[in-house]
This record gives structure tokens, C-alpha cells and sequence, in this order.
């Protein structure tokens, strides 16, 4: 609890019943064609929710959003009017149509992102318009008619004001739900796709599943939108579901600020607002809104709702306050683990056995091979273009070995997606830093301690309390994990905004989120300054004693001396040389690979230190 | 077979449009990594500028035409100027932004030219050419040749030409490019005033064949992004094998499903994308799925 009241983003509760108040005595204030006009704005609400849900919080453009409303309203409309079904069954059936819909359109996104999608989708968009344009069924350009008034308890739903409490339930509870899955683990891992869909699936995010999540998430707030829609017009035509309307649903997420699903609804609501004011002007609404939009795009990214934090960011930098004034704490060593040392019989933790991996006529590993013990901290070095980081990529899953496998502690990993190989231990760091640049430091690492699957998201709509109670968990393991790497203070900043070297360790202390058991750091030292070379060591030593076998691949000489007790040399990618640090120093091959003559051999050795 | 011809030659005209709005969009990508959504709306634009020289002013078309494709030329020089800041950024956000732009644009074109919409008369009269059997409108052929000359015109610049092969190297690296001196804003204003010309010429052709109105580039806009997709994107063969395929998969989904024709384009279409992402000859960047 305490740890969900102090995220920054919780509202407050006196602005909330403000608002609940508000909500309840709208119908007594206003006429009835306002009352409509609410009415129409809720709708554009919740389909902006979902768009939002979609492209703000998972990153996946969704063009499509429009039909997932329309295959709801139609739906529902064809199986009142057509099968003779009572309103509310017509109406579960066509959530479910769409559902099944937004799972379908979202397949696409397995295989490609960005601007691809957004043909995809709008395409498909463009299909279903077609579709309700010609089918008989739909009722081709007139539409559907005298679709009956929803049926509740005796409470007359063709009245609008009535509807308006109707739909102002079904908002409340959908914007809720919306809310609770973006401030939690499912949220995060959406956000965390979107910034580094790389970087989530190292963590154990699993990126297909999300994509899906995202798409029926969409689809269903779009398909409750489409329910709402038919009950309170009762007339459904082709015209409603164009494209035009889809990019005015673009723009008030994009004026809202897609980040937000607040932001959303107050975009949605005041456009909607606005639109009915220039009724009789409608291309000069079209023209303003598309200059607002292009506008919003260049000067202000994150729409309305990221102003307020810009505002923050001006003054506190006015002020000169919070994230300069932090300080990074010392780290704070693990306690010593048990089976440190390597067991009698136990299989090795790392086991490269002949990988090769050949992009195109490249051959970048050729039968590389080499086995790490438990416990172990071993260095891997090598000139530039020698393979190390694409060694990594395939140990960790990103790439396919062209042939050979990878063993972790006896079992064979190789060809596994990483999402599966982070569920199993295996975490890594990547050269170029991968942090979730829009989520805060602590939820960079909540996202990595959250070890449930993707799947057990059926919670969220069977079992809100486990989720709950898991997230007072997460946030307790995620302060520890915070004051152990001395990173308190920094936790409600954006990583982007922090000195490099705290960028360092938190990209380790995300790694150790998972609690691996063996952990790969790609050049680690790569930036830092001796002070923070020092720490580094202490805190890659201590991660060891803790029981978790380190490979680090590394220019730092230094480091890389002092620390690994075995050091592997890859050269052109394949190992030239393996032994202890002071063995391999000494070897010949490794100079001649390193200063690219062995006439050179004989001359003394840099002073380590300095190779960075 | 007959059939099957016929079916194939309806689908060339149509299929020139999209390769040459796929090449306006692939050329603008590929150079400076543009999605540039407001294509399709510049291309409407050239349809309104050109029927507008070509039956109020009494010009011929041929000089209508070049007067559309300068004037598209110019509003393409003013986009580039305004989303400048977005180039090589976000996709989303570009997207969202040339999509932005679109709407102005239509605003802008119901406000000039009215909310109705105009049909354009043809610029080459008599009746369809028989070759053993098979009709063809003279109109279809002169689309083909001025699109055929686009493409040798496009192809001679960018290989032949200084500034074609500065355009080049900015698609290829643009920091590499700038390093060696290549202006890079002004070869990518070029790029988009090249690109915003092509869709004018796409606009121009296709008014006689189509009705002109504010939202025609919807359709053949997202027709033509298709077209340049499954090319592959910024690939200026793949953007003419694209259109044409495109077109041919139009005119054979009409035969076979009338009016749902643009469903199963758009079907077809997903389903090829996921087979190939990176579509028939690949591109020099796709986000890793």
C-alpha cells in the first residue's frame, strides 16, 4: 500500500471525489442536446483508453481501433435487429467478436513494429469499412435501424440522461481498470516493450504474448465503446467507422498525451466538446485540430498531460533541486551465498560447445567453445569485431547459432527465446546501456523482479487482490534492491537524466532484479572512471560470494586482471587463447592478435591500467 | 485466358499510379527515414492542382500537369521545413505528425476546391485500341508512358547526376554524408520536393481515371504505402514491382469479389507483409520483431 501511495503518479483522492461529485450532478445542470453530446464524448473516451492502451503504453500502432468499435457496434446491431437477441446477450457476444478481432489484427505485430503496423492496420481498418459498405447483412450505406433500446430493470434507457449514468458506470470501471493495469506489473512490462522491446524480453518480458495483451486490451475497450455506442443511437451506418474518424481519435491521443490514460480521456472528451461548438464549420475544426496535432508532435511529444511534468522539470532545474542534489550511496555487499564454490559432479554452469554463427557470408563465431564453471568469474577479451558481444547475443538468446549449443547448468538453452532463457537465471547488461528510458529507475527494476508469466494475467479480471498483494511485495524487494546498490534517491528519476556511471550500476542492479544464476556484463566498465572502475569490481566480487557465476566480457585490462580468475581470448571469432589472467598476458598469440605483429612480442606490455 | 488477360491489363494503369506513389513514399524513406502519411494527401492535392490548369484554365494537360507537380513540389519543400525536427526520430511520432498534416491538407483542399469533389474528362479521346481480342483504353497507355518516363527520369538522377549521388549517400549514412560535406537539409528538401512531385504526377494521371475529391488519397495512398511495403521500403525496383502487383491484385480482387475487393486486397496483402517483413527485395532497416 504505502508503496503504491508514494508513486508520484497516484492522484489524489480529494481531486477524485471532486470529480465522482461532479459526474453525479452533470444531468441536472445541463440541456439535452449537451446531455447527447456527453454522452457521444464518453463513447470517444473509452475508444481513446483503449488507443491509448494500444500505442501509448505498449508501443504498438493501432490504426485499427475504429473497426474494433465497429465490429462491436454492428455485432451487436446484426444480432438484435437480424437474430433477434436481447440487447445484453447481442452485446457479450460482440465484446467477444471483438476481442477475437483485436487478437487477429494484432497477429501482424509479431512479425513487424513501427510504421509497417500502422499500414497493416490501417488497411485492415480500410477492409472492415468495405466490408460494412457492401455486406448485406450490415445493411450496405444506410445502415442498421431501429436497434432496440437496451433493456435495465425497468429503468427507461432511451432517456439520455439515464443512459448517461449507464455509460458513466461502464467509463468509471473500464478508466479504473485501465489505470490498475498500467500502474502494475502488466502495465510496466507493456512500457517497458515499448521503450526497449530488447532490453524487456532480457528481463523476461514475453514480447509476442504482450503484443497480443495489447491488441485485445485495445480491442476490447473499443468493442465496449461500440456496445455503448448502439444503446444510445439505436442507428448504425459505414460513416461512423471511417478513416476520417480514426485519425480524429488519433489526434485526441495524441493531444491528450498517449502516455496517459487520463491525458486520453481529456483529449477525447475536448475535442469531442470542440467538434460539436464548430458543428457548422466542420473543415475549419478538421483544419485546426490537424495544425494542433502537428504542432503537439513538434513542441510537445508527450500531448497535455505530459505538460505538467515539463513544467516540474523547468522549475526544479531553476531551483537546481532533487535529482542534482542526490548522491549516489555506497553499495551494499550480498551476503555470502552457500554453494559459491563449484560442487563435486555438478554440471558447469556455462557450456559453449563448437557455436558457430554465420551472418551471411560473415562468419562471426567459427566452433567456439568454452565452459564456465559455478562460481566463477570469467573474463572474456578479444580485439574489436572479434565476436565477444555476438557470443553474448547467442548465449542469451537474441541471435541463432548457425550450429553448436549452449548449456546453462546441464540443461541446453540454445535456441531459446530470452524471455524464457531470464526465466530460467540467465540475465544479462548490454554494451550500449538499455534502460527503459521512460520508466522511472524503480520501475526499471520492478520490471525485472516480477518473475510471474505473462499468462497469469488472467488475474487481472479474476483475481484483482493477488495482484495487489504481488505488488506490495515487488515494491518491498524493490527498495531493498534499490538501498542495496545505493540508488535510493535516484528512484523516481528517469534513468536517461542521470550521470552515466549510475546508468551503469543500474542497468546491473536491473540484472540482478531477476536473481540469476548467471549473469553476463558486456563491457561494464566501458565510461567509467577509476573510482567507479574500484566499485564496480567490489560489486561484481561481491555478486560472486553471492553464488552467482559472472562472465564479463571487457577492454579494461585492469579489471580484467584483477578480477576473473580465468580470462578466454577470442580473436576472429574463434578463442585463441584461454588460461589465467597472468597466462594469457604472456601468450603469444594473444599479443600478436592484439598489436598485429609478433615482431612486437618481445616489447614490454602497456601498463594494463591504461587499456580502456 | 481472355479473361485473365483482360483482368491483368485493367490492373497496369491503376498499378503505374501506386509504383509511382510507392517511389515518391520509398524515396522520401529512404533518404531521410520519413514516414511520410501526408503522401497520399499531396497526391490529392496534385489531382485538384492539375484538373484545376488542365479544365478551368483551359491549359494542356501536359502543361497542367508540370504546373501541379511544381506547385506540389512547393508544399512538399513547406512539410519537410515543418517536421525537420522529426526526421531519423520517433516513428510514432512522425507518423502521427505527417497524419497531422494530412488533415490540413484536405481541410485546405475543401476549402479551395469545395466538398463535392469533380470528375475529369479524359485527355486522349477514341475508342479502346483491340489488340487479338483484348481492349485497351488509349488513356491506360499514355498512364504507362509517362509513368515509364518518370522512372528512367528518377533512375538517370539518382545515378547519373551530383546531386543524385549526394542523395544517395544521405540514404545510405547521413552523418557519413555529412562528414564528407553533402548538405543534408537541402538534399533531403530536394528528396521530399522529388517526392511530393511524383504524387502530384500520381494525382494528375489518376483524375481521369478516378472522381477527384478531398479524401481520394485515403484508398490509393494506403494502396500505394502497400505497394512500397511489399517492394520493399525505400527501394525504388521494389516500389514498381510493388505498384504493379498491387494494381494487378486490385483488378483480379474486383473480378472475383466486386465490391469486396478491397478487403481481400488488404488481406492479401497482410498475409504476404508476414510472410516477408521485409518484403520481396528487402530494405536497409526494419525494426526487429
Amino acid at each position: 500500500m504505502t508503496g503504491l501511495l508514494r508513486h508520484p503518479r497516484t492522484p489524489r483522492l480529494g481531486g477524485i471525489a471532486v470529480l465522482v461529485v461532479l459526474a453525479l450532478i452533470l444531468p441536472y445542470q445541463v440541456g439535452s442536446y449537451t446531455i447527447h453530446v456527453v454522452n457521444i464524448a464518453l463513447v470517444f473516451a473509452l475508444l481513446a483508453i483503449g488507443m491509448g492502451l494500444a500505442m501509448g503504453i505498449a508501443g504498438q500502432i493501432n490504426l485499427a481501433q475504429v473497426a474494433f468499435f465497429g465490429v462491436s457496434a454492428y455485432a451487436t446491431a446484426i444480432l438484435t435487429t437480424h437474430n433477434g437477441l436481447g440487447f445484453w446477450p447481442a452485446a457479450a457476444l460482440a465484446l467477444l467478436a471483438s476481442a477475437v478481432i483485436g487478437l487477429l489484427v494484432g497477429v501482424p505485430a509479431l512479425r513487424m513494429q513501427s510504421h509497417y503496423l500502422g499500414i497493416v492496420t490501417l488497411g485492415l481498418a480500410l477492409g472492415f469499412i468495405n466490408w460494412t459498405t457492401n455486406a448485406e447483412i450490415a445493411g450496405g450505406a444506410e445502415g442498421i435501424s431501429a436497434i432496440p433500446v437496451p433493456p435495465m430493470f425497468g429503468i427507461d434507457l432511451s432517456s439520455e440522461y439515464l443512459y448517461y449514468y449507464l455509460e458513466a458506470v461502464v467509463f468509471a470501471l473500464a478508466l479504473l481498470f485501465g489505470q490498475f493495469v498500467v500502474r502494475t506489473g502488466l502495465g510496466r512490462r507493456m512500457m517497458a516493450m515499448r521503450d526497449d522491446p530488447l532490453a524487456a524480453g532480457a528481463v523476461g518480458a514475453e514480447i509476442p504474448l504482450l503484443r497480443m495483451t495489447a491488441f485485445m486490451l485495445s480491442s476490447v475497450f473499443g468493442g465496449l465503446a461500440g456496445v455503448l455506442y448502439v444503446g444510445l443511437i439505436r442507428y448504425i451506418a459505414p460513416d461512423t467507422f471511417s478513416i476520417a474518424n480514426m485519425f480524429l481519435l488519433l489526434a485526441m491521443v495524441v493531444i491528450g498525451g498517449r502516455q496517459s490514460l487520463a491525458g486520453c480521456v481529456v483529449g477525447a472528451v475536448g475535442l469531442t466538446l470542440i467538434r460539436e461548438q464548430l458543428v457548422d464549420y466542420p473543415t475549419y475544426a478538421q483544419l485546426g485540430f490537424g495544425v494542433v496535432v502537428v504542432l503537439m508532435v513538434v513542441f510537445a511529444p508527450t500531448g497535455l498531460a505530459g505538460v505538467p511534468a515539463r513544467v516540474r522539470a523547468v522549475v526544479d532545474r531553476r531551483r537546481g533541486t532533487s535529482a542534482d542534489r542526490a548522491a549516489l550511496r555506497p553499495f551494499r555487499p550480498y551476503e555470502p551465498g552457500e554453494e559459491a564454490a563449484a560442487q563435486e559432479g555438478a554440471p558447469p554452469m556455462l557450456e559453449v560447445r563448437d557455436v558457430s554463427k554465420q551472418f551471411r557470408g560473415l562468419k562471426a563465431l567459427s566452433e567456439v567453445s568454452l565452459t564456465v564453471e559455478r562460481g566463477e568469474i570469467r573474463g572474456i577479451v578479444g580485439p574489436n569485431g572479434s565476436g565477444k558481444t555476438t557470443l553474448f547475443n547467442v548465449v542469451s538468446g537474441f541471435y541463432k547459432a548457425s550450429g553448436g549449443r549452449v548449456l546453462m547448468d546441464g540443461r541446453v538453452i540454445s535456441g531459446g527465446r530470452p524471455y524464457r532463457l531470464s526465466m530460467l537465471g540467465l540475465a544479462r547488461t548490454f554494451q550500449n546501456l538499455r534502460l527503459f528510458g521512460e520508466l522511472t529507475v524503480r520501475d526499471n527494476l520492478l520490471v525485472a523482479l516480477d518473475r510471474t508469466r505473462t499468462r497469469a494475467i488472467w488475474r487481472y479480471l479474476l483475481w484483482p487482490v493477488g495482484i495487489w498483494r504481488q505488488e506490495r511485495r515487488l515494491h518491498r524487494r524493490a527498495d531493498a534492491l534499490l538501498e542495496r546498490f545505493g540508488l535510493t534517491e535516484f528512484a523516481a528519476a528517469p534513468p536517461g537524466s542521470l550521470p552515466y556511471g549510475i546508468q551503469r550500476r543500474i542497468e546491473i542492479a536491473r540484472a540482478m532484479a531477476g536473481s540469476p544464476r548467471l549473469l553476463l556484463l558486456d563491457e561494464p566498465a566501458a565510461g567509467l572512471n577509476g573510482e567507479e572502475v574500484r566499485q564496480l569490481a567490489e560489486i561484481v566480487r561481491s555478486i560472486r560470494d553471492s553464488g552467482v557465476t559472472v562472465v564479463l566480457i571487457e577492454h579494461n585490462m585492469g579489471l580484467v586482471m584483477s578480477l576473473c580468475e580465468r580470462v578466454t581470448v577470442l580473436s576472429n571469432g574463434g578463442v585463441i587463447a584461454e588460461g589465467t589472467p597472468a597466462e594469457v598476458a604472456g601468450d603469444h598469440t594473444v599479443i600478436e592478435a592484439y598489436l598485429g605483429d609478433s615482431a612486437m612480442a618481445d616489447m614490454p606490455l602497456p601498463d594494463p591500467t591504461e587499456v580502456s | 485466358m481472355q479473361v485473365f488477360l483482360q483482368t491483368l491489363i485493367g490492373g497496369l494503369s491503376l498499378g503505374a499510379i501506386y509504383a509511382l506513389v510507392a517511389m515518391g513514399f520509398s524515396l522520401v524513406y529512404r533518404t531521410m527515414g520519413l514516414v511520410n502519411f501526408a503522401h497520399a494527401d499531396v497526391l490529392m492535392i496534385g489531382a485538384y492542382a492539375a484538373s484545376t490548369f488542365y479544365m478551368s484554365t483551359k491549359l494542356p494537360f501536359a502543361v497542367a500537369m508540370a504546373l501541379a507537380i511544381a506547385v506540389t513540389g512547393l508544399i512538399g519543400l513547406v512539410i519537410e521545413r515543418v517536421l525537420r525536427p522529426l526526421e531519423n526520430k520517433d516513428f510514432t511520432l512522425m507518423l502521427i505528425g505527417t497524419i497531422g498534416f494530412g488533415m490540413v491538407l484536405q481541410a485546405v483542399a475543401v476549402l479551395i476546391w469545395g466538398a463535392t469533389g469533380r470528375a475529369v474528362s479524359s485527355p486522349v479521346g477514341g475508342a479502346p485500341l483491340e489488340f487479338a481480342g483484348l481492349r485497351v483504353r488509349t488513356y491506360d497507355l499514355v498512364v504507362l508512358a509517362i509513368a515509364a518516363v518518370a522512372v528512367v527520369l528518377l533512375a538517370g538522377f539518382l545515378q547519373r547526376t551530383k546531386l543524385g549521388a549526394a542523395m544517395q549517400a544521405v540514404a545510405m549514412d547521413h552523418e557519413a554524408a555529412t562528414a564528407v560535406g553533402i548538405h543534408v537539409g537541402r538534399s533531403n528538401a530536394i528528396a521530399f520536393a522529388i517526392g511530393a512531385g511524383l504524387a502530384a504526377l500520381a494525382g494528375g494521371l489518376v483524375g481521369p481515371l478516378l472522381y477527384v475529391n478531398a479524401t481520394m488519397g485515403g484508398a490509393i495512398g494506403i494502396k500505394g504505402f502497400a505497394a512500397a511495403m511489399l517492394g520493399g521500403c525505400g527501394n525504388i525496383p521494389g516500389a514498381i514491382v510493388g505498384g504493379f502487383a498491387i494494381g494487378i491484385l486490385d483488378s483480379f480482387a474486383a473480378g472475383h469479389f466486386q465490391g469486396y475487393s478491397e478487403l481481400v486486397v488488404f488481406l492479401v496483402f497482410t498475409v504476404a507483409i508476414m510472410i516477408r517483413p521485409t518484403g520481396i527485395f528487402g530494405e536497409m532497416t526494419v525494426s526487429r520483431a
